[in-house]
């Protein structure tokens, strides 16, 4: 055993190991494997046919600027909803039957509010219901479309009454690490008014404190498969839906393209990231 | 705001309408029985789609996701306890932890792309085994980022101070460690099962359409055109999460940082 000291004086730290083959290897290979076979063709010859195939047939760009709209409407709608939530509630947030309310939403995964959300907001659905009977509409055809609609409107709405709850306890929560109450106390004891106390230290402290966890929704709304699949159109399709529908396609040349479009959603996440992070790390 | 303006208790009765609206929405829609269009509330009412459900593929659906979740939540916790300790410990914590963050950045489903290519040379595509090791990325780096945080210089030193005595490796992480981390490690549990639990792109591309877990069952109800099924499985699916709000409202809050 002349190698059991050579071991020993490496002192590898084991636990970090199965991390490595678990989590940092696959995550490597699937991204490295992703980057090759997008710059191959189906024989397995270098070629750039599906980069150029990609960057100009438009429905990639056009899946990425859905994906991009989408994702920044549903942080600033959900944000919008959010703040005056969490500032109104404050408390309540924690305890009693709106607190136990609040995070009720958080047991629903995206698969049940994609179904939930088709359901009521389909012209045949449940509020299309509601709207003839209370007579706001004639019939069916007079209800307005936001499933599979141009806008992706019923995307952005399932987004948004997933992440409003989460933000709203998030919120709250970075209320009581900011020390608001004290800030604003603060604020009131130099004479500023309720309305000041409210957007220039509230307001402004809670977003700023958010920003990752903002960045974070961005980037996983970015990214969504489940709501988009249901509630989108044919066409453009968010970069999931469209990455895995290229993937499963019968033509085996449209697969380097796939390759393209995880390597594109990595790029565009890697470049917000960074962003965010150097901007934080800069303040 | 427009919120203060509304008298408190009805402000508080529309917040918990709201949220409680999807739950109600399912539960109608699973004893439905013709509901057809116009009628705004039901004109018809069963209950035996629950029964249909649960004695059909429902149930082997369920049994298997239980199984599949259990053991990514049980590997995570038990890896991300051990990781996360020598995370801490580490001269480079701050790369290890960039690389635990790594699938997090990226969707499931297009990681997923990269993946099955893998995992279809190895054979694991299409088979439990396969999905629980590509569930596992994601669940075992959740469990080091949570752990990561919790092993403080003062926890380790505990350990430390148990090894100074003469005891065991095991004895410092028993007597330590184990009475401070029990808490955190069954809050890491719970958030990697619902991890695992949710998952629905990642095990339908790795496991081929031939692992039918819940939420991948839920799906193939709506395909089918089948509101009824697809209620009666989204609520048990949304069962477990219940549950461990009304044992733990922290339970629930995975990604926001309460790791530790």
């Amino acid at each position: 055993m002349k190698w059991l000291p050579v071991v020993r004086a490496v002192r590898v730290p084991w636990a970090l190991v199965p991390f490595v083959a678990l989590v940092g290897a696959p995550v490597a290979l699937a991204l490295a494997t992703a980057a090759v076979l997008s710059v191959r063709d189906v024989a397995g010859r270098p070629s750039l046919a599906a980069w150029r195939a990609v960057l100009t047939e438009g429905e990639a760009l056009g899946s990425l600027a859905l994906s991009a709209f989408v994702a920044t409407a549903v942080v600033a709608l959900a944000l919008g909803l959010a703040l005056p939530l969490a500032l109104a509630l404050r408390d309540r947030v924690r305890r009693g039957i709106v607190g136990a309310a609040l995070h009720a939403p958080l047991a629903v995964p995206a698969v049940v509010a994609a179904f939930v959300a088709f359901q009521l907001l389909t012209p045949s659905g449940i509020v299309g219901r509601w709207l003839v009977a209370a007579g706001v509409v004639g019939g069916m055809e007079g209800v307005p479309v936001v499933v599979n609609d141009r806008w992706a409107v019923g995307i952005v709405l399932a987004h948004v009454a997933l992440a409003v709850p989460f933000l709203v306890l998030l919120l709250a929560e970075l209320a009581d690490s900011e020390r608001l109450a004290d800030l604003a106390r603060l604020a009131r004891t130099l004479g500023a008014g309720q309305r000041a106390v409210r957007w220039r230290v509230e307001v402004p402290v809670l977003l700023r404190a958010a920003v990752p966890q903002a960045a974070l929704l961005w980037v996983a709304v970015l990214g969504s498969y489940e709501i988009p699949l249901l509630l989108g159109r044919q066409s453009p399709q968010m970069l999931s839906v469209l990455t895995l529908r290229t993937f499963e396609r019968f033509d085996l040349a449209d697969k380097p393209k796939a390759f393209v479009l995880a390597v594109l959603y990595a790029l565009a996440v890697g470049a917000v990231l960074a962003v965010v992070l150097r901007r934080r790390e800069a303040s | 705001m427009t919120a203060r303006r509304l008298p408190a208790g009805l402000f508080a009765a529309l917040v918990v309408a709201a949220c409680a609206a999807p739950f109600a929405v399912l539960a109608l829609l699973s004893v439905a029985d013709g509901w057809t269009f116009s009628a705004p509330w039901l004109t018809a009412w069963r209950l035996g789609r629950w029964r249909e459900a649960l004695a059909g593929d429902l149930a082997s659906s369920t049994a298997l996701s239980v199984a599949l979740s259990l053991a990514v939540a049980l590997a995570s916790t038990a890896g991300g306890l051990a990781t996360g300790r020598a995370v801490a410990r580490c001269r480079h914590r701050r790369a290890w932890l960039w690389m635990a963050y790594l699938p997090f950045a990226s969707s499931p489903v297009v990681l997923s792309v990269g993946l099955v290519v893998w995992w279809i040379r190895a054979g694991w595509a299409g088979t439990l085994g396969g999905v629980a090791l590509a569930q596992l990325v994601f669940g075992y780096a959740y469990g080091v980022v949570f752990f990561a945080s919790f092993w403080t210089p003062r926890l380790l030193a505990y350990g430390d101070l148990v090894r100074t005595l003469g005891g065991s490796a095991v004895q410092a992480l028993r007597l330590g460690a184990w009475p401070v981390a029990r808490s955190a490690a069954a809050l890491c549990l719970a958030q990697t099962f619902l991890l695992s639990w949710f998952q629905y792109g990642l095990t339908l591309v790795v496991g081929q359409g031939r692992v039918s877990t819940l939420p991948v069952r839920v799906f193939a109800y709506v395909g089918e055109a089948d509101a009824g099924l697809a209620a009666v499985a989204s609520l048990v699916l949304v069962g477990p999460p219940l549950a461990m709000l009304w044992l733990n409202r922290r339970l629930l809050r995975v990604g926001m940082g309460d790791g530790g």
